[in-house]
């Protein structure tokens, strides 16, 4: 290292610098959101007050009675969570089974897992609205649930099953000689010893849930619609309510930057799928 | 129960789930695509429900091909998928080794990054659209007015007057209209997804072998050449798995097409598919299963690419 060390001035100023100038140009349009949200709806748009105002907190105040805010954040949090809890519960033992007892086909198995993701979601609109509406599920909180899971199942099995892979075999092993069942095996072993990597597909899975906006803006209308849905719907035209939309959306958005802030690291090598060391 | 039989048994409920959510709606959309099939047609009522006795055979494919807008749709959605690819890659790069070396506040640097990657498409795409690309309201707008005022200022300024005097006034662009809109959505998607690829390439650049590094530079490679011919091969492995999963996300891009222009002038598959959707269903389901021997093309591709070093 001691030779790479000794650097040019570049490397000493100018890197730096440079790197903090990129994240702040990145970081910007949120930032810039932020800071309308604290504008009134008049203000957002004269030039005057672009960065001088007056700050207010109204648009939040009125978040929900402009927009109805908290039943579509609440319907957010349901369908996210349950959707991230059913994934799991139906992933983590596909991806035991694949990492412990893999078969000839357990590739191609998780080939074609993959493959589903790249179904476009618009071919089927119309047979799923046509389906779930005969069903007398269109607009429940279960559809939206059970579509979420779907979604996101691939990547989840994908992300277990690396993190599975990479535990000692002979671990699982042991347990069997101890005459531990299947699921004491996954509940006594395989849980506690991939922990991390359980947690961080399921933030993935929570985020990916959350920022969904095909399904849960068209098979939605009022009771299960989520955050996605409310500001598709109300994208207003032309630069009216900068402000309160400005405010929704930082509403909207909030939680989940804050919690991916924390966890960036897991969730990286979660989605490299192992390939990446 | 035997050793063989219970793996099999756990993966049922994933593998099962999985395939009724791909068999059922794709069966459907196959059925549908060969029959006339319509929501309102005050002259052929009888097509407005499906049935096998509106056979259309290939009808519905041959009038999506002859339609304007399909080959359009195909091209521009290539075109979006390639350049989102094209930059995300070159500026994941490009940040990825700049941020690699510490330095004071990388953490914070990172932080500021990654954010974009966590914001939902819908409000990635109302965000840019009306507040940063905007021609009168956005910052966009507010910036083009303010130089513009600027130079005219400086036009009766003595002694530089005259060079700024021939300056043309700036026209801000409108990213609604039909021959921009596709670069909104290209810019917002990049901003968006170039923080993933610059965390994966980071990752992977932290295991480059520093001892081989070492020896270029005592055997005087200059910085050029350590880049092109220890860092870059290092990072193929990483830009294939970039390249598959963003290839799988914006494929189906459709939340920011939407908001950005409706589609104007700006259609990918996906969009095409819904627009047909309003009422010819027949056509939609036709395009839909275009899209999916697309979708198939693509994904072969993808997974041959890199399919291996996945399972290894």
């Amino acid at each position: 290292m001691a030779i790479v060390a000794k650097t040019s001035r570049f490397g000493k100023y100018g890197r730096p610098t440079l790197a903090w100038v990129v994240g702040l140009l990145f970081f910007f349009p949120i930032f810039w959101m932020v800071l309308t949200s604290f504008k009134t709806d008049a203000d957002a748009v004269k030039p005057e007050h672009l960065i001088f105002f007056k700050p207010t907190f109204d648009n939040y105040i009125n978040m929900t009675e402009n927009y109805d805010y908290w039943r579509f954040a609440k319907n957010s949090v349901i369908t996210a969570v349950m959707a991230t809890v059913f994934t799991l519960f139906v992933g983590i033992p596909c991806a035991y089974a694949m990492a412990f007892n893999p078969s000839r086909a357990t590739k191609d198995v998780l080939m074609w897992m993959l493959s589903t993701k790249m179904l476009p979601a618009a071919a089927v609109l119309y047979p799923m609205t046509f389906i779930t509406k005969t069903a007398g599920l269109f607009d429940t909180h279960f559809l939206i649930i059970l579509v979420l899971s779907l979604i996101n199942m691939p990547i989840v099995i994908w992300m277990l099953f690396t993190y599975f892979k990479e535990i000692p075999k002979d671990i699982i092993e042991a347990g069997q000689m101890d005459g531990a069942n299947t699921w004491g095996e996954i509940k006594e072993i395989l849980i506690p010893l991939a922990w991390g990597g359980i947690a961080s597909t399921a933030l993935l899975c929570f985020i990916f849930c959350w920022n969904e906006a095909y399904w849960t803006v068209r098979l939605t209308t009022t009771d299960a619609a989520t955050l996605s849905k409310l500001i598709e719907g109300n994208r207003a035209p032309e630069g009216l309510f900068f402000g309160r939309l400005s405010a929704v959306s930082a509403a909207a958005v909030g939680p989940i930057v804050v919690l991916g802030w924390f966890c960036q690291k897991q969730l990286v090598q979660g989605l490299t799928f192992g390939a990446v060391k | 129960m035997s050793d063989r039989k219970l793996p099999r048994l756990l993966q049922t409920p994933a593998v099962l789930l999985l395939l009724v959510w791909m068999l059922i709606p794709l069966g459907m959309t196959l059925y549908f695509s060969f029959i006339r099939y319509v929501l309102n047609s005050l002259r052929r009522p009888e097509w407005t429900t499906p049935s096998f006795s509106n056979w259309r055979g290939f009808g519905n494919y041959e009038f999506v091909l002859n339609s304007k807008d399909f080959l359009f749709a195909i091209q521009n959605s290539l075109f979006i998928v390639c350049s989102i690819l094209f930059l995300t890659v070159i500026l994941g790069v490009l940040i990825a080794v700049l941020i690699n070396k510490t330095f004071p506040g990388q953490g914070i640097v990172r932080v500021l990054l990654i954010s974009p990657f966590f914001v939902m498409p819908a409000v990635n795409a109302v965000l840019w659209i009306n507040m940063i690309l905007d021609p009168v309201l956005g910052l966009q707008g507010i910036a083009v007015g303010g130089i513009n005022e600027l130079i005219d200022g400086l036009k009766d300024a003595p002694l530089v007057g005259w060079f700024f005097g021939m300056w043309p006034e700036l026209q801000p662009i409108s990213f609604r209209a039909t021959q921009t809109s596709a670069y909104a959505v290209i810019i917002m998607v990049t901003w968006q997804w170039t923080p993933f690829a610059v965390l994966i390439f980071m990752t992977s650049l932290q295991s480059e072998d520093q001892q081989q590094k070492e020896a270029a530079v005592l055997d005087g490679a200059n910085t050029w050449s350590q880049f092109r011919f220890l860092t870059l091969p290092h990072l193929a492995r990483p830009i294939a798995i970039v390249v598959m999963i963003q290839a799988i996300f914006h494929l189906s891009l459709y939340a920011e097409i939407e908001i950005v222009s409706r589609g104007n002038g700006n259609k990918n598959l996906p969009y095409l598919i819904g627009e047909f959707a309003n009422n010819n269903i027949g056509a939609a389901s036709a395009t839909g299963i275009f899209a999916v021997i697309l979708a198939n093309i693509v994904a072969i591709f993808l997974l041959r690419m890199i399919g291996k070093t996945l399972m290894e």
